[in-house]
């Protein structure tokens, strides 16, 4: 049987009989399938890394990263398996099963899901209530049943429904193209983010609506038109589906258009649909997890309120779970101001008791409001003096909207925030009503004397919109274009609470503004990030400058100077919103398949191709036995050209090449090589790094450290040498031209390097590999960290499990790689024996900076 | 990298215009068709090494282009160029032979890189079928 195969496999073979041009071919094609194979797994590689940065948290993802990945992933692997076909006459070809196997495990994980909505494209409000979520969105569902179910006054109006949304999308098979712009985008950096927004909005704010959704909007219309009603204006508002997912607020991230005239609708219904791609939108799902389809934008048209008065009411204090009283924000006007925190209002704090008390009030100067103009449109005016220094409200009124707060609250079960109007005949209509996001406050909220061990504050005051403490550099925004340079844990500074600077939450450590309540979207978002917040503290543009470093505490309302390690210690971490949310989930099912590595021991009879369960397991397989196969073909066939040879080269040890293709600068015959013969970039750089110091022998062993080496190389027989394959024996350099693998074994130690470094830059890489050491396994893992230590400085990236040692560099051009080369061959040979020391951190120390000093002087990196 | 012909096919004007244009400043020697027809059409007449293929494309997709150019073909190297990822898509055309399948936007580096390497693979294969029928000649 065994002689069968071997006669099977061999009749693939090209056989020693064959002509020297014919063997020459033979070797040029398997090298440049190796050569291939190895370009496919060092990019699936690079892609599972990142996928493993995005479950860490470290880079935003959204849908298409997940697909696009999975996709080049499944693309390189599928390459990786034909490569080793190819050049091992398909004694791989299992594994196209294995790979088809596992494709189709992630497949359903990140397949593009089309939900079809059905039912009609409008539907009037008296038809609507919470059980039409599905059809409506949360917003206007809710709208619709506490007109109709709870029976408060609410305007009236319809929706255009998510089927209406999805006929609108179909017409211009706008979805297709959408997705196509989407993957043409980085979106994890801002201003190609702010492009693509840019384009999309213009994509659909220019397409045209489909005859039979226009008329079934324009009826609905013609309906609110009742005779003896003033000239119908309608208020146009986002009601996206999957905006109640997981509590997430989309507070303010869509667009809302107030007293459109019947003649615009159709225009304003677009400006609403393209909001879904505005940039606080696609940002907001980014950094929630939420995928794109699964927000279908609904939008209602409710009859405009011509406001006296208006605002925002929480049931409860959004950031004391302990505090049952109401809180009332309110303007004069519409209450727009609030919602985009460009005005303080008014507010009041009422009792919970069955007849509310007006417990505590506020009333700022209120310079302006917002009220609608008579033909269309809002404008902001001026107000007179009497409003300006007046309440908006009266307590009598404040009372009766917090019975409407405690009614809500009661029938909703949840604390609940809700937008409000007063219109001219003193009636209260309510216009939104969502649960409130609560987050408690560490430390409680009382309006604590300033800590005198921290010293004096730079400022003092405003409210609280979201509890905690940080520190960062001042940012100051005045405009859109000044959040392109926004950095990373900076604290965003503004003049107002304004929605669009939403977009900056996932990366601000804190929020201050000038103006803004904790009332409006800006506060909702900032909470739901748990980024610290504190609005309305006046002089804060002006006193705070670009770069200063500054903590925020905005629990109680303090600005420091400088870090407060005391203040920010012991702060609970921020929980990452993204791990909850459907696209994490998405990404966590799928890398299940893709990332894990199970076929760790090549020597291990598990090692097969049926247990390749993951694609990692698939490339880790491959790469091994490709290498494994170029060296035995090199071995195996007689052809002088390409079997190994000897390094002659005055140093101890002896070195073995194969030369893969273009390796050696001239044909070379005998069983010797000279170095100057050899062409290969990778092996010289090296090469260079090995022989660029004499070596001065193992140093000076304390005794514990020989006991040790002695006792584990007798106890370890797999750290003597030349007990393994022939392969591990010695130092066997496998090279090419622009390719070099090489492993060695020197005494106790094994390391491998693998490196291409050519003119394609994107093609380039570097891994290395390190294990073993005689010592005991405390010494061998802090020899490894040494390493470890030593090559991140030089831009590798290192994972060390025990004590061994992974690590990574790519991407760079052949300078740089040649350069790391060097100290690479440096490094592996002058820390070989360390371990003996390893004991002693002193001298760890002095070696570390002896091989760093070393290093710059040779190789200045 | 002299003398590797290059047919590009896209129905989208700009981009086949603009990719074109790229890759001749890269001196290859470049020609693109808007159709998976006129792609057929063209290998019929004019050998070509290395196909840029889109996938979504009116009438004749990609699928049914790469199959029209394996059978007429088949030493012919497809990379496949799509704005639309799709796993599935993806296994579909690497099983009937295409060289990769790379997404839009690609780097022009990485795509001249992909070309060069497909060109390769193909000389390659070329050089082994006839030295193989060589061999048999002989014997």
């Amino acid at each position: 049987m065994l002689r069968f195969l071997k006669k099977l496999i061999n009749r693939t073979e090209p056989e020693a009989t064959e002509s020297p041009e014919e063997l020459r071919i033979a070797f040029r094609v398997r090298y440049h399938h190796f050569r291939q194979l190895l370009k496919a797994n060092n990019k699936t590689l690079e892609v599972m890394a990142e996928m493993d940065q995005a479950l860490a948290g470290q880079i935003p993802f959204d849908m298409h990263f997940i697909r696009s990945r999975c996709t080049e992933v499944t693309t390189k692997v599928w390459q990786i398996v034909r490569h080793i076909n190819e050049l091992a006459s398909g004694r791989y070809a299992l594994l196209f099963e294995r790979l088809k196997h596992i494709q189709k495990q992630i497949g359903p994980h990140v397949r593009h899901l089309d939900v079809a909505h059905s039912g009609a494209f409008v539907l009037p409000l008296e038809d609507v209530d919470v059980r039409r979520t599905g059809q409506v969105g949360s917003k206007l569902a809710h709208i619709g049943e506490i007109a109709n179910r709870i029976q408060m006054a609410t305007p009236d109006g319809f929706v255009v429904t998510a089927a209406g949304y999805q006929r609108f999308m179909a017409h211009n098979d706008l979805q297709t193209e959408i997705d196509r712009c989407v993957q043409a985008t980085e979106v994890a950096h801002l201003d190609q983010l702010f492009a693509l927004s840019s384009r999309l909005q213009q994509m659909i704010i220019n397409a045209g609506m489909p005859p039979d959704l226009s008329q079934a909007i324009t009826a609905q219309c013609r309906r609110l038109e009742r005779p003896g009603r003033a000239d119908l204006r309608l208020a146009v508002r986002s009601s996206a589906l999957g905006e109640d997912i997981l509590g997430a607020s989309f507070a303010g991230q869509y667009r809302s258009e107030l007293n459109v005239s019947p003649d615009n609708l159709l225009q304003a219904y677009r400006e609403i649909i393209a909001s879904k791609y505005g940039l606080s939108a696609m940002s907001y799902r980014l950094n929630r997890g939420i995928r794109d389809e699964d927000v279908a934008m609904c939008v209602g048209c409710l009859e405009m309120v011509d406001a006296v008065a208006g605002g925002v009411m929480y049931s409860r204090n959004p950031v004391d779970l302990s505090d049952h009283r109401i809180f009332i924000n309110s303007v004069w006007g519409l209450p727009k101001p609030v919602v985009d925190g460009t005005l303080d209002p008014d507010l009041f704090i009422l009792s919970r008791t069955p007849t509310p008390k007006v417990l505590d009030k506020h009333i700022p100067p209120k310079p302006c409001k917002f009220t609608c103009y008579a033909e269309e449109g809002v404008c902001r005016l001026d107000c007179n003096l009497v409003e300006s220094s007046h309440a908006s409200l009266i307590d009598e009124e404040a009372v009766e909207l917090a019975h409407l707060a405690i009614h809500l609250e009661e029938y909703y079960g949840i604390p609940q925030d809700i937008e409000w109007a007063m219109d001219t005949a003193g009636l209260f209509v309510i216009l939104q009503c969502r649960p409130l996001h609560l987050v408690d406050s560490e430390k409680g909220l009382d309006l604590a004397a300033e800590e005198p061990e921290f010293g004096q504050s730079l400022l003092r005051g405003g409210i609280t919109a979201s509890p905690g403490a940080a520190a960062g550099p001042v940012h100051r925004i005045r405009k859109e274009a000044d959040t392109l340079l926004f950095s990373k844990g900076a604290v965003l500074v503004a003049e107002q609470a304004l929605p669009r600077w939403a977009t900056l939450l996932s990366r601000a450590a804190a929020v201050i503004t000038e103006h803004g309540s904790d009332a409006g979207h800006l506060a909702s978002v900032a909470r739901e990030f748990q980024v610290s917040a504190v609005f309305a503290l006046p002089g804060a543009m002006s006193k705070l400058s670009n770069g200063q470093t500054i903590t925020v505490d905005a629990d109680n309302r303090l600005l420091y100077e400088g870090r407060m390690e005391t203040l920010l210690a012991g702060r609970k971490p921020k929980k990452n919103v993204m791990e909850v949310s459907p696209v994490f989930a998405a990404l966590k099912a799928a890398a299940k398949h893709i990332t894990p590595l199970n076929l760790l021991d090549p020597d291990a009879p598990e090692f097969r191709q049926k247990n390749c369960r993951t694609f990692h397991d698939i490339t880790r397989y491959c790469h091994e036995k490709s290498v494994q196969e170029m060296f035995r073909f090199g071995r195996d066939h007689d052809f002088p050209e390409r079997s190994s040879k000897q390094l002659r080269v005055q140093v101890p040890m002896k070195w073995w090449v194969l030369n893969l293709d273009d390796g050696f600068r001239q044909e070379v015959t005998g069983k010797y090589v000279d170095l100057d013969d050899i062409a290969s970039t990778p092996m010289l750089a090296l090469w260079h790094g090995i022989v660029a110091l004499p070596w001065e022998g193992p140093p000076p062993v304390d005794g514990k450290g020989m006991m040790s080496v002695l006792f584990h190389a007798t106890t370890n027989t797999s750290l003597l040498p030349g007990l393994r394959s022939r392969f591990t024996e010695r130092n066997y350099f496998m090279i090419s031209k622009n390719y070099c693998s090489l492993s060695s074994r020197l005494g106790f130690h094994f390391s491998s390097v693998e490196t291409m470094v050519s003119d394609r830059p994107s093609e380039n890489y570097i891994t290395f590999q390190f294990k073993g050491g005689a010592a005991d396994s405390h010494r061998k893992t802090r020899r490894v960290r040494l390493i470890g230590d030593m090559l991140e400085i030089y831009g590798f990236r290192v994972h060390i499990k025990e004590d061994v040692l992974s690590a990574r560099m790519e991407g760079h051009d052949r300078k740089h790689m040649v350069n790391r080369l060097n100290i690479l061959g440096f490094l592996t040979i002058h820390t070989r024996q360390l371990d003996m020391i390893m004991a002693n951190p002193a001298r760890v120390v002095y070696y570390r900076e002896k091989l760093e000093k070393e290093i710059t002087t040779l190789f200045n990196p | 990298m002299d003398g590797v012909r290059v047919l590009v096919v896209d129905d989208e004007t700009d981009f086949l215009d603009m990719i074109v244009r790229r890759l001749k400043q890269r001196v290859l020697d470049v020609s693109g068709v808007t159709s998976g027809d006129a792609a057929v059409r063209v290998i019929r007449e004019h050998p070509v090494d290395v196909v840029i293929l889109d996938m979504r494309m009116p009438e004749m997709d990609g699928i049914e282009t790469l199959q029209e150019i394996k059978k007429l073909s088949p030493m012919v190297e497809v990379i496949v160029l799509t704005g639309y990822a799709n796993m599935e898509s993806a296994m579909r055309v690497m099983e009937m032979g295409a060289f990769d399948y790379l997404m839009k936007p690609s780097d022009m580096d990485d795509l001249e890189y992909k070309i060069q390497d497909a060109y390769q693979e193909k000389r390659l294969n070329e050089k082994m079928l006839n030295s193989s029928q060589g061999n048999r000649e002989k014997t």
